[in-house]
């Protein structure tokens, strides 16, 4: 037997790919630090100083006579609650990125498999279409922007993703993403711009 | 393009999740490929990878980015762990033949595959693991003879005298002579 006869044989004991429960496993091992806790004095003593401050506040709004919106510490809890939603809305983004890239999405242009797709910063991915070049897509709630004629000049929202499915047009062509688990419950929007 | 490992160590310490998963995705295959080649269980070799990983965590965790590659040190540390685990077990082999079977072992591929898994088994633990390094992970020599912590002349003549061995015991199963390319 030559060298190689003998490496065919030996290729013939192949290893069973690993289950699921080996990357969970690892997640359930991983040391996450402890919530803090509230318990010390001077947490709560800082706790009821914001609750009295708050209420103060409720007083004064109620006693005054000028608008709500226009009032500083309205317009600080409002850019401190915006700020929260994006920050959500970024994080939900991020995690379903993340659950596609674990679903071993296969991306197909018209109905034809295409490259894989690719994951960029930001809980974007771009998908090469041929002929077309490079689009991004999101989750994440982009502000659509369109020329005064209806143009779109940055992202549009271009379709959805449902269970385990992406789909959106882009170019004129439909572009179709397929993972092998459902990566939302329900329905969420895709947005998409080109990168030339 | 991506952050070095030592960084994705370092976050990962931090209490960085993805980092580690990172790292994991990155090099989880062939570890995982490894421990089940020599232990011949998918439940062992996957705590043995969880444990690798979980491992580098620790403040403790010997890995030098300036000695080693991230991939060679865990590899090394797949060792370390079975070999810890087979003095626990006080089992001479892993690799049971029926480990591998399955439902389909009537084919001939089937019982050859059992043969050569048993083959394998049947090399001494040090020949074996050269072996499963250079043949399945085509690692170099010189990564090898780091993970065992030997020299590269003695790598080479364990691998050397595995193949002879293999050669020896799987003769009746030559390719040509038992048709089992010629069947699939």
């Amino acid at each position: 037997m030559n060298d190689n006869e003998l490496d065919r044989l030996l290729d013939l004991w192949e290893a069973p790919p690993p289950r699921r429960s080996l990357r969970d496993g690892l997640q359930a091992r991983f040391p996450r630090s402890d919530r803090r806790g509230f318990a010390s004095p001077l947490r709560w003593a800082l706790a009821i100083l914001l609750a009295s401050v708050a209420l103060a506040g409720a007083v004064a709004i109620a006693q005054s006579s000028d608008t709500l919106s226009d009032l500083p510490v309205v317009r600080t809890l409002n850019d401190l609650y915006q700020n929260f939603l994006e920050a959500r809305q970024a994080g939900r983004a991020k995690s379903i990125v993340t659950r596609i890239a674990e679903s071993e999405p296969q991306v197909f242009v018209d109905g034809r498999s295409v490259a894989p797709l690719e994951f960029g910063p930001a809980a974007t991915m771009n998908v090469q279409i041929p002929g077309e070049g490079v689009y991004s897509i999101t989750s994440y709630p982009v502000a659509e922007r369109r020329t005064a004629d209806g143009r779109p000049t940055g992202w549009v929202e271009a379709g959805h993703i449902h269970g385990k499915v992406i789909e959106f047009r882009a170019a004129g062509k439909q572009v179709r993403i397929e993972c092998n688990k459902p990566i939302v419950d329900g329905d969420r929007p895709v947005f998409a711009i080109h990168r030339p | 393009m991506g952050e070095p490992p030592q960084q994705l160590i370092r976050d990962a310490r931090r209490g960085k999740e993805e980092a580690l998963l990172r790292l994991f995705d990155e090099h989880h295959l062939p570890l995982f490929r490894f421990a089940w080649r020599l232990t011949g269980s998918i439940a062992d070799a996957e705590d043995i990878v969880q444990d690798c990983f979980v491992a580098l965590l620790r403040p403790d965790c010997g890995f030098d980015p300036a000695r080693t590659t991230v991939r060679t040190y865990l590899f090394g540390a797949v060792r370390n762990q079975w070999l810890k685990r087979l003095r626990r077990q006080e089992q001479r082999l892993a690799p049971e033949p029926m480990d591998h079977r399955t439902p389909e072992t009537e084919t001939l591929r089937n019982e050859v595959t059992r043969v050569v898994a048993g083959a394998i088994a049947e090399l001494p633990a040090t020949q074996r693991e050269v072996l499963l390094l250079a043949h399945y992970e085509q690692l170099s020599l010189a990564a090898i003879a780091e993970i065992m912590q030997l020299e590269i002349t003695a790598v080479k003549s364990r691998l050397q005298r595995a193949r002879a061995a293999l050669r020896e015991i799987l003769a009746a199963y030559a390719p040509e002579r038992s048709g089992l390319y010629e069947r699939q």
